[in-house]
């Protein structure tokens, strides 16, 4: 997945945008972000060249926050919550139905690209605590059982 | 003009100053690792935190702005204990060795690496002299050292320890023969020191002493200074003629030395106090130990130490066609390989272990065993069984591997009952050697009765007197320990003699976890010996068994070094900062950031692995270069600084200004040498300015023993030229 | 009729959005189904409020979609009985009727995407007021008048930030809110965000106003993409309506309105890493001084709040500093609102008034444990604050007397423990946070979070060795003293508060190599009790490992050298016949 080629006309409008509003770095690398999935070396060192900030800087912000990454990930990223209240409930027990389910760990994707694991910052939805975020979707309350279902149901969605 | 008052001093100040430049100009030292006028302040180290009344914060004074009637304490307990632990957490972090372990493994903290390296670029005077820093009888020492520094080498992890001992004899070996190298001796303190006892602790103290200026002589019981290295050492390992070269030397640099004297005959330890400002004791251990073993008084039966030296003198004892040496040391070794050259026939090793636990040096055992040595493995002396009063025979318990013991090998044990008998026409016993005490009793003996010394400072029971060697405190070991004690002693008198106490531990140091190092990339490559004479010819006589090195093996021996030790060990401020603060940073020993990873160009070498991210190498590279060739990458612990996508150097808009190298308080960022083999050097730097483009420019010149080892661009003009390092020297 | 569906991300979370849809699909014809925020029991989502002709409110919770038709035909008909089993107890009604709400006033009252409903509740009001009836320094005034302090968790006078922007020279400043809400455990802000956009941007224009500031920032995490989306909605109707923009309400006064999402670091929740991070750079604090108020947002005088704070103003102004003022203790003014979340029976926002103690807050609103173990800890202050026992659950909400225990206020996060938390393993948690999010400037942080991690790792592992609390706590002394920022003088609260009460349970770690709680699995076996077993097989077969043996019928035994403690065992058998010890 990773050689594809990247078609950066689709930066076009982002760059238009923002490359010459002071500040907006990680607004960009945002956008870039949403339309491949992560940031390709080829659309940092076109943010680069529009921008005219070093590629060490952009990759020393990239680097720095969480929210970005460097590899594609998988159709489902599964964002499990690391926040206090999960862990009074038990997150660990939830990451570790998903890492037995998938057999991956945080940070990786499985082998057919449908799921990624991060375990991530406080999702603030600590009354249905454990939590996780799949995509756009929060599920709260989990127990092995139903998070294994969750899975499953994804899976079977994908077919 | 603002007035505040800094540990007590009055200080003025320009509004608007920091209480760093306030400090600094009042030159008051506050530490700081990650601040330089080139850059934005970034307060990143926290280092130069102070303490200012009626503030309930820690200020980073390199930020806070003085102000009217502050009183500021830059070394308060609690700005102490500050920097003592951010040091101490910084240094856990740190993956690198200041200096090589060979070099931290030898008792004198002989800089090994240092003269190896000089010797692999063929610069053997450089490399005498850093040798004579702290060994004044290098070609003997070279000779007969067990080499503790050998045994550290990591080269041993590739195959082989490099042949440091060898080297050293080479190097030293090189000077004797022509114009021998004199140090340059400071002018007459007007203080004088006597030395008793002309070993090679008492000789290396004197020599010392005697550079510093003070007036130094030496008394020796025997007729020629030397010691152990001459009354000890058989002519075939130490031929008495380079002895007596290096002895020279010493006395050349004015060392006055009064032989054929004895301590508690012809002198006191008072009577030399009263006429000298210092004394030295370092009379050694001069009597064989016993070992309690039925029939050690019979006729026939020698002291090994007192064997060999008979030998030297002329009047070796009759020994016979059969000998039987006990003992695994370098000792028995010396006895049985002198014993065949004697003419003995049948000459036994008794070692109550295996060859493997031997103590003495493994060439020795196997060049012993070439002569013609027959060693008897897993035996020890029952009784020597006599006739007429004269020994006829040694009875034997054999023996067999037990558990390990303290000291890790496995402990020798009996077995019940079993028992060999030889016949002997004499015994040498080479088991060990002891102070004779009644030569010292106006000093205070331990309960080992060995002379009781401060083992830092060398000081005894009377005010003024120190004592150093085998007669003191754990009693006999190898001449490099005793040396090592004699250099740091002439330190300790040299204070001492202007009213002060010097501490000469060692202080503190980082060392890599040895555990943790890769030597999967290195190429194998095997250790070089000097050649020998033939077995067969060298048992006959008492000719020097080592030819020695010729150049083109010294040097092909010494490129094998792994350079261990770090190039920027001696102007590192880390190191400098550590060594400020009593630190223990094993107290926080864990998991290390970064791998230990080398990414170098033409002229700079990067170590992310010791990298203290001070950040100034980025913040010059962006803020003064314009280049942010390099960057912060990750965050918290696992920051690193490297170029976008992890990319060389390079392959990066880096010019090479060597702004960043001049900045790095640390060795993670260095910039090379003109050597063919990188050598950390204890360089001398200087401004010089050389004209680019028809305008001056300063450049910064380092030299080492007279050779040009960097040239670093020293301003604008020099850095932005996209000269390279050889095109700027040869504008010099 | 009117049907109002709870839409924060909690409700969502728990199938609002469901349910929504399957009340569209119904044949009601007689009623509006919109929707609103959080209405802030979160334990009882989804819920469906329920008003007839007269306002009368019905509350229905734990709705699912298949509650749908059985809604429909009780708001045709009125017949209670169809939904009697959703309606709210009287138990669970308390939980907000003992509250006091004026952050979260509007909150799962109005709907948060219309702008008109925010000013039908008196919106805007306020900001009318300060603009054509007051001077900046009057509305400085009537703020310092209330007491409001910062609810980010430092608690500094808002009064005097505004003052102090005020006072710096320069005709271009900022008003910046930090809606970066990132201790784990805290969700008020993104409710008051989601729920009532409009009340932060009253709040905000004011402050901006206050302080003369022609552009106002916010600051969110890009985790709450719902809030993001409600706020930008707002600022758009907001911006139509000419309530931002150039001369609004026709007093001469202009702020424009910008959001920017954070990109997920902990740190920039500090005021200068914050601005870093919304110059894009990487989010690494600055030193101070210079403060921000002084030199900030592109080095121009910058004024931060929080979210909470800036949600306060409006009522303040519009109901007088006094009012607020007459709320709370001598040195804590007016309300807080707290994320009670953890082992508590009803976990939600909760809006009280300063002076109330933890005791009211846990168990007089939350209801006390949702378990039968008794309550052991509350956790306050998130990474930056502490752990409180059980025996000082009387300790008064106020900035003092939390702050004497070794916690702080903190933003509101309120994290009920019962004993089967272990107190080294909380301490552990929130230093792998730590360490995780310093941004690894100074070395107090960078590394002393790390060494701080690896110690009560190899604690909780069995490995913690004589001397180690003593060595922590030395650390933690130096790493408060070192550090550069709050982040890192704070980190060691945790560590510090539970060897401070539960040394014991440390103790019994280093010396007895036995966690307590049970919770440390290194340090804890799983065994079956015989009488209890019915060897119903139900063990074994969840075994990973294959550690358990037994025959149908029969009592089955736990090999503990091949158990690998995951717990499954335990968490599966029906008859309570597997203990940790």
């Amino acid at each position: 997945m990773a050689n594809k080629t990247v078609d950066l006309s689709l930066l076009d409008g982002v760059l238009n945008e923002y490359a010459q509003v002071k500040g907006s770095l990680i607004t960009i690398l945002q956008n870039t972000q949403d339309i491949y999935g992560y940031l390709p070396k080829e659309a940092i060192e076109l943010i680069s060249e529009k921008t005219g900030i070093a590629t060490s800087e952009i990759m020393g912000v990239g680097t720095f926050y969480t929210q970005f990454r460097f590899e594609p990930v998988g159709k489902y990223l599964i964002m499990l919550c690391q926040g206090t209240a999960c862990h009074v409930n038990s997150s660990e027990l939830i990451l570790q139905t998903i890492k037995d389910e998938l057999g991956i760990d945080d940070g990786q994707t499985t082998e057919d690209g449908l799921f990624s694991l991060k375990c991530v910052a406080c999702l603030g939805c600590c009354s249905l605590s454990p939590v996780m975020m799949i995509n756009e979707d929060t599920y709260g309350s989990l127990t092995p059982d139903k998070t294994k279902k969750i899975l499953k149901d994804l899976r079977e969605a994908s077919k | 003009m603002i007035n505040l008052t800094i540990n007590g001093k009055a200080v003025q100040a320009p509004e608007g100053s920091t209480i760093l430049e306030a400090a600094r100009s009042a030159g008051i030292y506050i530490p700081t690792l990650c601040y330089d006028e080139a850059v934005e302040v970034y307060g990143a180290c926290g280092l130069c935190v102070v303490e200012a009344e009626g503030i309930p914060k820690l200020l980073r004074s390199c930020s806070a702005k003085v102000s009217e009637g502050m009183v500021v304490n830059t070394e308060s307990e609690r700005v102490v204990q500050s920097r003592k632990v951010a040091m101490e957490l910084l240094m856990s972090a740190h993956d690198g060795d200041c200096v090589a372990p060979c070099q931290l493994n030898c008792p004198a903290r002989t800089d090994c690496q240092g003269y190896v390296g000089l010797i692999a670029n063929g610069e053997y005077d450089a490399a005498l002299k850093l040798i004579k820093n702290k060994i004044a009888l290098p070609a003997s020492i070279g000779r007969v050292c067990p080499h503790p520094c050998e045994k550290a080498c990591r080269r041993k992890n590739v195959e082989e320890p490099i042949n440091i001992a060898q080297l050293k004899a080479f190097a030293a070996d090189m000077d004797l023969k022509s114009d021998s190298y004199i140090p340059e001796v400071k002018p007459s303190t007007g203080k004088k020191i006597a030395v008793i006892g002309g070993g090679p602790a008492g000789l290396t103290a004197a020599y010392y002493l005697t550079i510093m200026g003070h007036s130094v002589t030496v008394y020796d019981m025997m007729d020629k200074m030397g010691g152990m290295l001459r009354y000890g050492i058989p002519q075939y390992r130490l031929p008495k003629e380079v002895l007596d070269k290096e002895i020279a030397i010493i006395e050349k640099t004015g060392v006055k030395f009064i032989n054929n004297v004895k301590l508690g005959v012809d002198f006191t330890i008072k009577s030399l106090k009263e006429e000298n400002d210092a004394v030295i004791v370092a009379v050694g251990a001069w009597k064989s130990s016993s070992m309690r073993t039925e029939g050690e008084d019979l006729e026939g039966v020698y002291g090994g130490i007192d064997f060999l030296r008979g030998v030297i003198k002329g009047n070796a004892p009759e020994i016979g066609e059969k000998v039987a040496i006990c003992g695994g040391g370098n000792t028995a070794m010396d006895a049985c390989r002198t014993a065949v050259r004697l003419g003995a026939k049948e000459v036994y090793v008794v070692y109550r272990r295996t060859r493997n636990e031997m103590p003495a040096d493994k060439l020795e055992i196997d060049e012993a065993e070439e002569e013609g040595v027959i060693y008897k493995f897993l035996t020890n002396p029952l009784s020597f069984n006599g006739e007429n009063g004269k020994v006829k025979s040694v009875t034997l318990q054999i023996m067999e591997l037990g558990e390990p013991d303290a000291s890790g090998r496995r402990r020798p044990v009996p077995v019940e009952g079993k028992t060999e008998e030889i016949d002997v026409d004499s015994v040498i016993l080479a088991i060990g050697q002891k102070l004779v005490t009644d030569d010292v009793q106006e000093l205070e003996l331990n309960e080992r009765g060995n002379i009781s010394a401060d083992s830092d400072f060398f000081t005894t029971n009377i005010d003024g007197v120190f004592a150093i060697g085998d007669a003191t405190n754990r009693g006999a070991s190898i001449a490099i320990e005793a040396i090592g004690e004699a250099d740091r002693c002439a330190k300790a008198v040299d204070a001492y003699l202007n009213g002060e106490k010097l501490d000469t531990r060692v202080p503190y140091i980082s060392k890599r976890d040895e555990s943790t190092i890769d030597y999967s990339d290195r190429e194998k490559q095997s250790r070089l010996t000097p050649k020998v004479l033939p077995a067969d010819v060298r048992n006959k006589n008492f000719d020097e068994v080592s030819l020695g090195f010729t150049e083109e093996e010294a040097q092909k021996e010494a490129s094998r070094c792994l350079e261990c030790g770090c190039r920027e060990y001696y102007k590192c401020k880390l190191l400098n900062v550590a060594q400020r603060y009593d630190i223990n940073p094993e107290r926080f020993k864990g998991e290390m950031p970064q791998k230990y990873t080398h990414d170098e160009n033409a002229f700079i070498e990067r170590n992310t692995s010791k990298c203290i991210l001070c950040g100034l190498c980025v913040r010059s590279c962006r803020e003064v270069m314009n280049l942010s060739s390099i960057g912060l990458m990750g965050r918290g612990f696992k920051t690193d600084v490297s170029p976008a996508f992890s990319l060389p150097l390079d392959q990066t808009n880096c010019n090479n200004c060597g702004l960043c190298v001049q900045l790095c308080p640390t060795g993670s960022l260095t910039e090379k040498f003109n050597l063919k083999k990188q050598v950390p050097l204890d360089e001398n730097y200087t401004e010089e300015f050389v004209e680019i483009d028809g305008k001056k420019s300063s450049v910064l010149v380092s030299r080492y023993n007279g050779k040009i080892l960097r040239v670093i661009p020293n301003d604008e003009i020099s850095r932005n030229s996209g000269l390279t390092r050889e095109e700027l020297q040869a504008k010099l | 009729m009117r049907i109002v569906i709870g839409q924060g991300s909690c409700g969502i979370a728990a199938g609002a959005e469901k349910v929504r849809k399957a009340l569209l699909n119904t044949n009601l014809k007689n009623a509006e189904i919109s929707i609103t925020g959080c209405i802030g029991m979160c334990y009882l989502e989804p819920i469906v409020d329920i008003y007839d002709e007269n306002n009368k409110l019905t509350r229905l919770v734990r709705v699912s979609e298949n509650d749908a038709e059985a809604i429909a035909s009780y708001v045709e008909s009125g017949d209670e009985k169809l939904v009697e089993k959703l309606i709210v107890s009287d138990e669970d009604s308390e939980f907000l009727s003992k509250q006091t709400r004026i952050a979260l006033r509007n909150c799962g009252v109005i709907n948060p995407e219309k702008i008109d409903e925010y000013v039908n509740a008196g919106g805007y009001e306020a900001l009318k007021k300060s603009l054509c009836d007051m001077t900046p320094e009057d509305v400085i005034e009537v703020i310092k008048t209330s007491g409001l302090a910062g609810r980010g968790g430092a608690g500094f006078p808002t009064w005097f930030k505004w003052n102090a922007a005020r006072s710096s020279e320069g005709d271009e400043k900022y008003l910046i809110c930090n809606a970066d809400e990132g201790d784990p455990g805290a969700f008020m802000d993104r409710a008051v965000i989601e729920s009532d956009p409009h009340n932060l941007i009253e709040g905000m224009l004011i402050g901006a106003y206050a302080i003369g500031a022609k552009h106002a920032v916010v600051y969110v995490r890009a985790e709450y993409p719902l809030a993001i989306k409600r706020l930008k909605n707002a600022i758009k109707q907001a911006t139509e309506k000419g309530i931002i923009g150039e001369n609004i309400f026709g007093s001469g006064f202009s702020c424009d309105f910008t959001i920017k999402a954070g990109a997920g670091a902990f740190v920039c929740g500090e005021e200068t890493a914050l601005i870093e991070s919304l110059e894009g750079h990487r989010g690494m604090p600055r030193l101070k001084p210079p403060f921000p108020a002084q030199s900030g947002f592109w080095r121009k005088p910058s004024n931060i709040n929080n979210v909470e704070t800036f949600a306060n103003v409006s009522w303040i102004i519009q109901n007088g500093g006094e009012a607020f003022a007459a709320m709370g203790t001598e040195g804590s003014k007016g309300t807080k609102v707290f994320a009670v979340t953890g082992k508590v029976k009803r976990s939600g926002l909760v809006e009280i008034p300063m002076g109330k103690t933890l005791k009211d807050v846990i168990f007089g609103i939350g209801g006390g444990m949702k378990t039968d173990k008794p309550f052991k800890a509350v956790q306050m202050g998130g990474p930056s604050g502490g752990c409180i026992p059980a025996d000082l659950i009387d300790t008064v909400i106020d900035y003092k007397a939390l702050g004497a225990t070794g916690a702080i206020m903190g933003s509101g996060g309120m994290v009920v423990m019962d004993e089967s938390t272990c107190m080294v393993g909380m301490a552990k948690f929130f230093l792998d946070f730590t360490a995780k999010e310093s941004c690894g400037k100074c070395i107090h942080c960078r590394i002393g979070t790390k060494r701080m991690l690896e110690m009560l790792d190899r604690i909780t592992k069995g490995e913690g060795k004589e001397g180690d609390i003593e060595l922590l706590e030395e650390l933690c002394y130096s790493i408060k003293d070192g550090a550069l920022c709050g982040l890192g003088q704070t980190a060691p609260n945790p560590v510090l508060t539970t060897i401070k009460y539960f040394r014991n349970e440390y103790e019994a770690h280093i010396k007895d190599k036995k966690c307590p709680a049970g919770e440390c699995s290194d340090l804890i076996e799983y065994k079956i009790i015989a009488d209890k077993c019915k060897g119903c097989t139900l063990c074994a077969r969840n075994c990973p490992v294959n550690a358990i043996t037994g025959t149908v019928k029969n009592p089955h035994v736990i090999n503990t050298e091949k158990c690998i403690k995951c717990g499954k065992c335990y968490t599966s058998c029906k008859f309570g016949a597997i203990v940790k010890e």
